[in-house]
């Protein structure tokens, strides 16, 4: 984001940097990837529509419940269901969502690496972890 | 003599905000947001399945000043980020780029965001109370 | 207020620009400061106040901002007419990009009141007092409103924006129907003054690699073109997720286009022909 961190598109006078703009823009020239990412992230979008307007409305309607009355619920078989997928959507949405964002702003692309990386270990660690926590209740 | 190196034109600093950028990083910052939520709903679960006294202090977190700020923070954004995500997919379908269509369907986000969120925590609140 | 048409400019008591400090980001060579107050023109019937970028490459001095006055009973109704007058009658070292002031060829492209336009084309009577003018936002600027725009140029020259055909010349022209030529509509009209590129904020991020709005209006031109034979080629080379998709659907491109064309529809299309060959 900020001016010296950006690099120069002109790439002035540094070693090794590519002659003449147009090269510059070429640069290593296009990925030819990309699309299944974007449809992909639409995709969980989609998904998440219908599965967040049941999770708000049984939320809502379960707002004065104790500790027994959520499990109860949750460990109904098709409460248990929604909820992993649910919880699948909204892990791969975040993780692809994040995974833009540090491509906006981390411009290093040693440190954007890691940062992708980790965005992308975290999410996956962060799903499995809600999927075993919702069959515990289920299946106990 | 070294070239002196040009100046770069100022960018975010004299852009003037409008509804299309306004709400546009509106929506990464509810989805950034969302994030940290998601984090905290897995951690919820996990803490229904402990049970017993981490699902006490839990529960009266949530019913502090604090947590309620939090929760009504995460609906709002749920809310925005859903309303303003089904507008996203619309311009992905190809609808709606009309200058015209932009603005409205843009305020609307808003207005609709905001009643849901008003509604659903009137009813949340009357409920417990 | 409605918007219908990039022409309206907001009236309402918005801020001008997000609450950042002016001069966040900002390297010591792009820092800016407080200029000069020219002195004001005799028998003022009818005063506007123009704050104006100004940067001399062969001062020692970085960018400022300098406060102009004029009479608006002895000038045209454009700010271009203003910008003119004030070359003309009170600084001559004020640089900036004109050619056919009817808002056809691009050149007067820049920054007013905090959106992009063309000078030419921009009445003063829409333009607040004082006027905020800047060159074109994210370009290294070589003088004045003068932006270096070598490095758009190049992204343009990059998606090869001619036709190519794989069958030899033929003996008469290329046909095309007219619904074919309609595809073109909303394409051909660019005159890339480059407002939309350099309004979009992922190209204020990300404008090294990312092609912008006006570049890739024109790649749409060609991957629609029923004459051109490269389609596929011309895809492979779009589908980057720098290239194309750092585009989130912001809409600066389309809010701001003082053509009234819609660089966002337009890539919006392209990404849907990306999913289309993919079945």
């Amino acid at each position: 984001m900020s001016e010296w961190k950006r690099g120069d598109p002109l790439q002035r006078n540094q070693p090794g940097g590519r002659a003449t703009a147009l090269h510059r823009s070429i640069g290593l020239g296009s990925a030819k990837a990309g699309a299944s990412h974007w449809w992909l992230q639409r995709a969980t979008a989609v998904a998440l529509i219908p599965l967040l307007m049941w999770f708000l409305a049984a939320l809502v309607s379960h707002a004065r419940a104790g500790h027994a009355e959520l499990v109860a619920w949750l460990a109904r078989p098709v409460t248990a269901v929604l909820m992993i997928l649910l919880l699948v959507a909204m892990f791969q949405h975040l993780r692809l969502g994040l995974q833009v964002v540090a491509e906006d702003y981390v411009h290093a692309d040693r440190i954007r690496f890691a940062v992708t990386a980790a965005i992308h270990g975290i999410s996956y660690a962060l799903m499995t972890a809600g999927i075993f926590a919702v069959l515990l209740i289920a299946l106990r | 003599m070294p070239e002196r190196p040009r100046p770069r034109s100022p960018d975010v600093q004299i852009y003037r905000p409008q509804l299309t950028s306004v709400l546009s990083i509106t929506h990464r910052a509810s989805g950034v947001w969302l994030a940290l939520g998601a984090i905290a709903l897995v951690a919820w679960l996990i803490i229904v399945v402990a049970g017993g006294r981490a699902y006490a202090v839990l529960e009266s977190f949530l019913g502090s000043w604090i947590g309620s700020v939090l929760l009504f923070s995460w609906t709002l954004a749920l809310y925005y980020h859903l309303c303003n995500g089904i507008r996203h997919v619309a311009w992905d379908l190809d609808y709606g780029f009309e200058l015209r269509s932009i603005y409205l369907s843009g305020w609307c986000v808003v207005a609709v965001s905001v009643l849901l969120t008003g509604l659903t925590w009137a009813i949340t609140l009357n409920m417990r109370a | 207020m409605l918007i219908r048409s990039s022409k309206q400019v907001s009236h309402w008591h918005t801020p001008k620009r997000f609450p950042v400090p002016i001069n966040s980001d900002a390297s010591a060579t792009s820092r800016t400061e407080e200029g000069k107050t020219w002195p004001k023109p005799a028998n003022l019937t009818r005063p506007h106040h123009l704050r104006i970028y100004r940067y001399d490459p062969d001062s020692d001095h970085g960018p400022r901002i300098d406060t102009y006055t004029i009479n608006r009973d002895k000038c045209g109704p454009m700010l271009l007419d203003a910008l003119i007058k004030i070359k003309n009658e009170v600084d001559p070292t004020l640089t900036f990009r004109r050619s056919c002031r009817e808002g056809i060829c691009g050149s007067c492209a820049m920054n007013i009141d905090g959106t992009n336009w063309l000078a030419c084309i921009r009445p003063l009577d829409e333009v607040s007092d004082p006027v905020t003018v800047y060159p074109l936002n994210n370009m290294d600027v070589v003088k004045d409103l003068v932006g270096d725009q070598s490095h758009a140029l190049a992204q343009y020259t990059s998606i090869k924006p001619w036709l190519r055909s794989s069958t030899p010349p033929p003996t008469h022209e290329r046909l095309q129907s007219p619904e074919e030529r309609k595809k073109l509509d909303g394409d051909y009209e660019c005159i890339l003054c480059f407002c939309c590129t350099s309004g979009c904020p992922s190209h204020w991020w990300n404008g090294d690699r990312f092609l912008g709005p006006a570049v890739l209006l024109q790649a749409h031109r060609w991957l629609v073109d029923s004459r051109d034979d490269v389609t596929e080629e011309r895809l492979d080379d779009l589908e980057d997720p720098f290239k194309l998709y750092r585009c989130h659907t912001i809409l600066n491109c389309t809010r701001t286009c003082p053509k009234g064309l819609n660089p966002g529809k337009k890539i919006a299309e392209i990404k849907l022909m990306m999913q289309q060959r993919r079945g």
